[in-house]
């Protein structure tokens, strides 16, 4: 039998200690652990990319490829933790106007995937959002309303960003 | 009721999905989700076999191994009969790679794949029939002892006078097309959570398009009233027709649970979902149709051949499907029909999305465009000349009160700039129309077709609506929740839709063939109506005016004689229940189709796709698909445009990618990875023409927007692809390497 | 799918992580970014007791400028950092290939050691447990049988590492690390056309370092899969060009997905040195391909259509290489 062992983890803000042995997945841990059950288990090979979740550097991270081990010391971004005090994040806000959300089981995949697209590339175009979107799978709408949705919530947050530095247009 | 747009408040706007900001923020619950204290997990055990007769099983390792709480196999549920007469669990032969054998429930997911592996069972095996042809040959052995030759079930029909359709006509043309195995791949995998600790009460959590069938099904074959079984319904992640009915999991996680009195969860991993999920089997079809010298229909012929593999669960539906389907297109004085369903050692296939009639509308769309051009008509005229048009009665007795084919096949020809294109294309693009109908319910295939639903009207103004139509992504809910808002004078945010718990919401057959706006919605303005029916009498007396000549809107209510007195909603709801008589506001409704058989309504549509070829590589890129489509009425037009979006991925994905690959009855691509579909980067450009007939019977004139679309897309991007070959092309999918076989055929490799 | 028991180490240094697979005896493996090796482990294809951490060692980190004018890259960089490393973008072919493997997903697990190591693929093979008890075992599962080739004598499987190819072209070497110390290697010689054992490294051997040489010249890199992102290739071709841009002095290209290690396609080198690129020399060269494929592996798609992929991308490759201006590595 594998040793077990204390890990802390930091998931949204929130640091705890878990006991872990190796073979446990992020996932796993997230979801079985903390209770984050916004974190899918889908394919469980990195096909699929339901179990996104954004890893400390603010890239995506598949968490059913990823040793909670791995993890210790560190923290991630689950879907539970995207939305703030205000409400929803501009790329959640987006997907709900566009129409970019159905059946919801990739949802929060996909939103984490664009989320840390936008978060280490602000200008991301078209092309981008299609690298980005291609490691997930949404038979429900085609990714079409997703990448719409996308290029809106980059329009969004360069206008935000724009505001902030040099205030806006008028008082 | 108010017809004209301008009349309606509610309906028509977009309004964002009303579990939208749940399913962002990771709050909706999904079935994996549930966690019940003491679960438990199931594993199925399956024939690593085709074929194989069972010579022992033995359990004894698996039961005493700790931790395991629950082994059962045929000897256990041996009264068990699910689908149609099969038996729960195999004992005498295994008929494919997955089929049931035994079960265990045990304390976690390792354990109780250990006991798995420890359930011993000894096999014969014996020689598959793993193609059609091979069940259909001289001499093959026979899989079930009821199905004669191999053949599970057939219909067979004519309607008018074929032969005498065929002997008038000036020209006939005869095609046969394939279509191959294919798989639903929801994002949600299968899984279910059975609590069946007190013997009087099972509890079933589990996705669904239809928590009714499932229920029935479950307490029949269970031998439990359909009260002690409570279906819950959390979210539903993708339906695409293929989760219609109850599969052997549901059956065998509530045994697994009686055994142990505990909780019991089971999910397909990455590969069982194959099997589970059954999907689309390979299908043969020949066409047929005679035309007259005018290019006019005069008969039609369709021969369908189906695997339908190893065991046969409700797919006869498919024969009913697709044999009334040319009806719903065009006016045919003269059809035969015949469909075969023939046993295999494949998984008991189901639907793939598009119910059969995707599917069929492949080699449909080619075989009708094909004899157009044989003819030298555009196959823009010849659809026109043959469609079927409002008012008109098909020989199946269906009546057509609204039909905007006509309007959609010239709107979205004319934006895609047919006329321009068709025929002139350079070499190796293409241009294709396909058409398609789609009806909206499921009478005829039921003996009823009902939905139900109620209404709670709270005194603070706001309303919970309660319907048993599972919402697994559509927006159904939310077309729901605007709906009774028109009705009400209501705003969509005063509404909390209830679902998915059969203990508390109404009757609902279920969202599949495209019932759930027509059906349900006509039962949600009923039951709106009846509760403001219930409000009309408070309203009535304090504007002083009759209670037709009320207009509930905005949050208001006033007389049309005097439109600028207006009295709040609230208030007329708080008189109502604040009265002497304490009238409490609740409305009920139902809505089934008042006919035999058969549904009121159709939605149709047309669609054109461009595509280029790549000549090197086979590989067929889709630029531009236009999406027509007359769905009656857009109750909620951006969620219209997303269903469109996603009936067009779809339906290119089944024409150009997806195939589960079979070897000797063995899937050998059950994975996200080598299952393929496109993905982002393959996404062509998608306008969507929303097309509205204003439905007589519909709720507000909406039809639906269901399965419409695909049906049009498979034709319209096969087509594109014959177009630009200038070559038959008889097979879906169409991958790269047929290609390039069928630009060989032409010679040369092209431009 | 859930990983079975193992135990976890994570060495301090590279000596450390080289010692503890050598304790072994070869029942550890590495562990990088896992994206392979993790479904692997789930579906039961490999058994190891213990799963040795090495991404994060020092020695496999950082993009050095090499020996003359050349790259030296740390096998341990995330596929990911590496695309957005300057240098690299200045190698567009290298940069096509990085790109190419799998999803960004997996890009910012995966690493360029774990790429380059990337076991051969087959659909008998990369299957659950369950799956695979429904066929006899093959060369890869120990068994005596090919199910793809049935006269074959070895497996088949497939290797389609995106970057073997690009950097073999490129005619890159790896630095080694063993329990008998480091040594060097051509990446060419790395890989031997056995499905089972497809590289040449020694028991409780790493790759430390990937150096790319200077190249003056031009690189490009083509795929072709079934869609465009998280696919395996149905082929990938990778070529390199040195010398004025219509008549090459040096030229190598690689093709990748076709056997179970990249396959120089020599004939078609040849007949572009001989003849210079021109549309006419193209289109020959691509038909030359064939006689470089030989016997291929027909696995994802059916016979004959690998060797039509490979032709036509070599076409687009060679097109490439005659016109892509690029600058020295």
């Amino acid at each position: 039998m594998t040793h077990r062992q204390f890990i802390t983890l930091t998931v949204n803000g929130d640091r705890r200690e878990v006991v872990v042995t190796p073979e446990m997945l992020l996932l796993d841990v997230l979801r079985d652990g903390f209770g984050l059950t916004g974190t899918k288990r889908g394919c469980t090979s990195g096909a699929c990319g339901v179990c996104t979740v954004q890893g400390d550097d603010g890239r995506a991270v598949l968490s059913c490829l990823s040793l909670a081990i791995q993890w210790d010391g560190r923290s991630v971004t689950t879907i539970e933790g995207v939305a703030g005090p205000e409400g929803l994040h501009p790329v959640q806000q987006a997907f709900l106007e566009f129409g970019a959300v159905q059946c919801g089981y990739c949802t929060p995949g996909l939103v984490m995937t664009v989320k840390a697209l936008l978060d280490r590339t602000p200008a991301a175009d078209a092309a981008a959002i299609d690298e980005a979107l291609a490691g997930a799978i949404c038979r429900c709408t085609g990714h079409i309303k997703v990448k719409e949705a996308a290029r809106q919530a980059v329009l969004r947050l360069q206008a935000a960003a724009q505001e902030q530095a040099h205030g806006p247009a008028q008082g | 009721m108010a017809r004209r747009k301008a009349d309606l408040a509610v309906v028509g706007r977009d309004q964002p999905r009303l579990d939208g900001a749940d399913k962002l923020t990771g709050r909706s619950l999904f079935t994996d989700d549930v966690v019940l204290p003491g679960m438990l997990v199931g594993k199925v055990v399956r024939s690593p076999h085709a074929r194989a007769r069972i010579l022992s099983i033995d359990t004894s390792a698996a039961r005493a191994l700790p931790g395991v709480k629950a082994v059962i196999t045929h000897a256990e549920a041996a009264k068990v009969v699910i689908g149609i007469n099969q038996p729960l669990f195999r004992s005498d032969t295994v008929n494919y790679i997955g089929d049931e054998v035994a079960a265990v429930a045990a304390v976690d997911e390792a354990t109780a794949a250990r006991a798995a592996a420890l359930v011993r069972v000894e096999y014969e095996p014996l020689p598959p029939l793993p193609t059609i042809d091979a069940a259909l040959a001289d001499g093959a052995p026979i899989l079930h002892a009821k199905a004669e030759g191999n053949l599970a079930w057939q219909s067979a029909e004519d309607r008018g006078d074929p032969d005498a359709g065929f002997g008038a006509a000036a020209t006939i043309r005869e095609d046969t097309y394939t279509t191959h195995a294919s798989h639903n791949c929801y994002a949600e995998f299968h899984a279910v959570v059975a609590d069946w600790s007190r013997p009087e009460r099972l509890t079933v959590w589990t996705p669904t398009q239809t928590a009714l069938l499932y229920q029935k099904s479950i307490a029949r074959s269970l031998g439990l009233t359909d009260g002690a079984v409570r279906l819950m319904t959390l979210n539903t992640g993708g339906g695409f027709t293929g989760r219609t009915s109850a599969r052997p999991h549901h059956f065998v996680a509530a045994l697994l649970s009686r055994q142990a009195g505990r909780p019991v969860k089971i999910r397909a991993s990455a590969d069982e979902e194959f099997i589970v999920c059954r999907a689309g089997g390979e299908v043969r079809y020949r066409y047929r149709t005679g035309v007259d010298a005018d290019g006019r229909i005069l008969a039609f012929e369709a021969d369908l051949l189906f695997d339908t593999g190893a065991y046969v669960e409700t797919q006869m539906i498919v024969t009913t499907l697709t044999a009334a389907y040319i009806h719903t297109l065009y006016k045919v004085d003269a059809t035969r029909y015949r469909g075969r369903l023939v046993h295999t050692n494949n998984i008991p296939y189901y639907f793939h999305h598009g119910g059969g009639i995707a599917q069929m509308a492949f080699g449909l769309g080619l075989h009708m465009d094909a004899l157009a051009r044989q003819l030298g008509m555009d196959p823009v005229d010849f659809h026109l000349k043959n469609m079927v048009t409002e008012g008109h009665t098909s020989l199946t007795g269906t009546y057509f009160a609204s039909c905007g084919l006509g309007e959609c096949i010239r709107r979205a020809t004319k934006q895609a700039g047919w006329k321009r294109k068709y025929g002139r294309q350079k070499p190796l693009r293409g241009i294709g129309l396909g058409i398609g109908a789609m009806a909206s319910g499921a009478k005829g295939v039921f003996r009823h077709d009902t939905s139900a639903a109620f209404i709670k009207v709270m005194d603070d103004g706001t309303m919970t609506l309660f319907v048993g139509l599972p919402d697994m992504g559509q927006s159904s809910h939310t077309a729901m929740a605007i709906i009774a808002a028109e009705v009400l004078g209501a705003e969509v945010a005063d509404i909390t839709v209830v679902s998915g718990d059969t203990d508390i919401t109404p009757l609902d057959v279920g969202a599949f063939t495209q019932r759930g706006t027509f059906n349900t919605g006509n039962a949600v303005k009923a039951a709106a109506l009846d509760a403001r029916r219930q409000l009309e009498v408070t309203a009535a007396a304090q504007l002083d005016c009759r209670r037709s000549q009320l207009v509930f809107r905005g949050r208001e209510v006033c007389s049309q004689a005097a439109p600028d007195r207006r009295v709040p909603l609230k208030k007329i709801i708080y008189d109502t229940l604040h009265s002497r008589e304490g009238r409490f506001v609740m409305g009920r409704g139902f809505y089934n189709s008042p006919k035999e058989s058969g549904t009121m309504a159709y939605s149709f549509g047309a669609q054109v796709a461009e595509v280029s070829i790549d000549p090197d590589s086979g590989v067929i890129t889709v630029e531009r698909v236009v999406v027509a489509h007359d769905v009656g009425r857009a109750i909620n037009p951006r969620i219209v445009e997303g269903q469109m979006d996603g009936q067009v991925f779809s339906g290119m994905s089944q024409v150009l990618y997806e195939e589960t690959l079979l070897e000797d009855g063995q899937v050998l691509n059950p994975s996200r990875l080598d299952y393929k579909m496109p993905r982002s980067y393959e996404m062509p450009r998608v306008e969507h023409i929303i097309v509205e007939s204003i439905d007589p019977f519909g709720p507000f004139g909406a039809k639906e927007v269901g399965e419409g679309p695909i049906v049009c897309t498979v034709p319209a991007i096969a087509n594109a692809v014959a177009n630009a070959l200038g070559v038959p092309v008889t097979e879906m999918p169409i991958a790269p390497w047929k290609v390039l076989r069928l630009l060989g055929r032409r010679g040369g490799k092209g431009g | 799918m859930q990983l079975p028991p193992f135990d976890y180490a994570v060495p301090r240094n590279l000596a450390e992580a080289v010692d503890r697979l050598a304790a072994s005896a070869g029942n550890a493996a590495a562990l990088a970014g896992g994206t392979d090796l993790l479904v692997n482990l789930k579906y039961r294809l490999v058994a190891p007791a213990a799963l040795v951490a090495i991404r994060g060692l020092p020695e496999l980190r950082g993009v050095r400028d090499g020996a003359g004018g050349g790259l030296d890259i740390g096998a341990g960089e995330l596929l990911a950092d590496l695309l957005e490393h300057p240098r690299i973008a200045a190698l567009g072919g290298l940069h096509a290939a990085i790109r190419a493997v799998g999803s960004q997903h997996i890009r910012n697990l995966g690493t360029l050691g774990g790429n380059l190591c990337l076991p051969t693929r087959c659909w008998y093979t990369n299957q659950s447990e369950a799956w695979r008890t429904a066929r006899t075992p093959c060369w890869k599962t120990e068994g005596l049988v090919c199910h793809v080739i049935p006269s074959s004598t070895t497996c088949r499987a497939l290797n389609s590492a995106d970057t073997a190819p690009m950097l073999v072209a490129l005619g890159a070497s790896l630095v080694l690390r063993g329990p008998r110390g480091e040594r060097a290697l051509p990446l060419a010689d790395f890989y031997q056309d056995d499905g089972v054992n497809q590289h040449t490294l020694q028991p409780g051997e790493l790759i430390v370092r990937v150096l790319v040489p200077a190249v003056a010249g031009r690189s490009a890199f083509r795929k072709l899969a079934a869609r465009t992102g998280l696919d395996y290739g149905y082929a990938s071709v990778a070529g390199v060009a040195i010398g004025p841009a219509r008549r090459p002095r040096e030229l190598r290209v690689v093709a990748g997905s076709v056997a179970s290690r990249p396959v120089r396609l020599r004939h078609a080198e040849a007949l572009v040195l001989e003849r210079g690129l021109t549309p006419e020399t193209i289109e020959a060269a691509a038909e030359a391909t064939r006689a470089d494929l030989g016997e291929v592996t027909n696995l994802f798609s059916p016979p004959g259509y690998k060797k039509r992929v490979v032709r036509g991308l070599v076409a687009k490759l060679l097109a490439d290489l005659a016109t892509t201006k690029e600058r020295a590595a």
